[in-house]
């Protein structure tokens, strides 16, 4: 029995010692090891308080991430929610288009792990709450023109025009002054521009307004939007812009 | 050995919780006394031009009444939160879902009190884009952000886990503003249109008591409340000139 307990309290220990290892992309890294990456690839940029407000800070639009309140935009998980390690990847990784967040896939999956546990050590957010299940995105329906068309009408039935605007330019009645929770302007999204800034992949697009960009205007239509319908809204957006492959397909030809 | 883990893992508990700062504690209060008052504006209240709304015009009209100060009978302001600082014990938190309505492109209520637990029905009654943004206001950190595209839409979500006070936004109508208390304990109440405020159930004790107001900022003062007594409390702002 008492060999039995020691046994049980070194599991203990060694659990609580041991940082989580590896679960999925950005899991279990090593924030000493990822400081030494931070400081090497972020701070010039997102600052060394990692206050979003690095030397080159003041000549960017968008501006850098501030890390010390929690709140990302690109995120899987419901709004409000911290976002997964996955998530923070995926951000790293791919970079965000139109924006100054370059794509760092260069760096490498561990580099990359070990800075997401050093980002989250500027934030106490990270302690004391956990990020929420990552919403669930059912199966792609096929994209056709009577998709495409009933996207237009949830378009129009959620009023996404407010301030996206009627053709979807970005310049709704509200587009002009709206702030971030920072008090910095943000526009809504041109969707006709091409690329989208959080990801091209139908997947992409649905989670956006299914879970909304958190510290940004742009709410979660989880509970307005059913998935049927946030389908045909994402083929709607990604009719409007030429560079979708999609395009150029049978529905296009039409 | 059993016994040893819980005793350990009790310890830790604890030792988190204190970290944190004392919980609230539930008890059956019997008797309690009543903290009331009236809150007044001193003087003449500041003039405010109405708000000049910058779109939805044809729904929301070309102005709307500025809410900042309310004051009715007797100079009573409307809209400030009293409530009792820091206390430490008494009766549960209410369970009951408040709610948060966006109407005429204003929300309403102005200002409210909540207890942690309890959630929040936030509903539109306009027939355009509103979107639902509450903020932690101290570090204006978003709780979430929640889309009412069109009239009738409404859904109800958890307030946040831990007490704060929550500043809402309609980001599509930049001017909409709300403000929800929320605290670990039921003691609170928001003014009436002639500046009453009541607040119930009181265990006998001696309590800072707080009253806020959004731009006049927060006063505070000592009631010692005894058993199934009132004890007055009232408070002035005078508005900076």
């Amino acid at each position: 029995m008492k060999r039995l307990s020691i046994v049980a309290s070194a599991f203990v220990a060694l659990a609580l010692a041991a940082p989580a290892r590896a679960q999925g992309p950005g899991s279990g890294g090593d924030p000493v090891k990822g400081k030494v990456v931070y400081e090497r690839y972020c701070l010039s940029c997102h600052g060394e308080l990692g206050n979003g407000a690095g030397e080159f800070a003041e000549w960017i639009t968008t501006k850098p991430r501030d890390y010390r309140q929690g709140t990302f935009k690109w995120r899987s998980t419901p709004s409000g929610s911290l976002p997964t390690d996955a998530d923070l990847d995926k951000t790293i990784r791919d970079g965000i288009y139109g924006t100054f967040m370059p794509t760092w896939y260069a760096i490498g999956e561990h580099n990359r792990r070990d800075v997401i546990a050093y980002i989250k050590t500027f934030s106490a957010r990270w302690k004391t709450d956990k990020p929420q299940p990552s919403i669930v995105i059912p199966a792609e329906p096929p994209y056709s023109d009577a998709s495409v068309k009933r996207g237009r009408a949830v378009y129009e039935k959620s009023n996404c025009a407010q301030c996206h605007g009627q053709d979807a330019l970005g310049d709704g009645p509200s587009a002009h002054e709206l702030k971030d929770d920072w008090g910095n302007p943000i526009v809504p999204y041109d969707l006709t521009q091409g690329h989208i800034k959080c990801g091209d992949t139908g997947s992409d697009i649905y989670r956006v307004f299914i879970t909304g960009l958190n510290g940004t205007p742009m709410p979660s239509f989880t509970d307005s939007i059913s998935p049927e319908e946030a389908w045909d809204l994402v083929h709607y957006i990604q009719s409007l812009s030429a560079l979708y492959p999609k395009n150029y397909g049978p529905a296009a030809a039409k | 050995m059993r016994k040893v883990l819980s005793t350990a893992l009790s310890a830790a508990l604890l030792s988190v919780l204190s970290a944190v700062g004392s919980a609230y504690e539930v008890i059956t209060v019997t008797n309690g006394g009543t903290v009331q008052g009236v809150v007044k504006l001193v003087g003449q209240a500041p003039t405010v031009p109405p708000i000049k709304t910058t779109k939805n015009q044809d729904y929301c009209g070309n102005s709307i009444d500025n809410p900042l100060y309310v004051v009715g009978k007797d100079g009573g302001l409307k809209n400030v939160e009293v409530f009792l600082k820091g206390i430490e014990k008494g009766k549960a938190n209410p369970t009951a879902t408040i709610t948060l309505l966006n109407t005429h492109c204003m929300f309403d209520p102005r200002v409210q009190g909540s207890s942690t637990g309890q959630q929040i029905k936030i509903a539109s009654d306009d027939p355009i884009l509103h979107n639902t943004h509450p903020q932690n206001n101290d570090t204006n950190a978003t709780i979430y952000n929640i889309a009412l595209p069109f009239k009738g839409f409404s859904v109800t979500k958890p307030l946040p886990a831990t007490p704060e006070l929550i500043r809402v936004k309609c980001d599509a109508h930049e001017w909409m503003r709300a403000w929800i208390w929320e605290f670990d304990h039921p003691y609170y109440a928001t003014t009436d249109a002639d500046g009453h405020f009541e607040i119930k159930d009181v265990p006998p004790g001696t309590y800072t008591v707080v009253a806020w107001h959004e731009v006049m900022g927060q006063k505070d003062a000592s009631a010692t409340v005894a058993a199934g007594k009132p004890v007055t409390v009232d408070f002035s702002f005078t508005p900076k000139k």
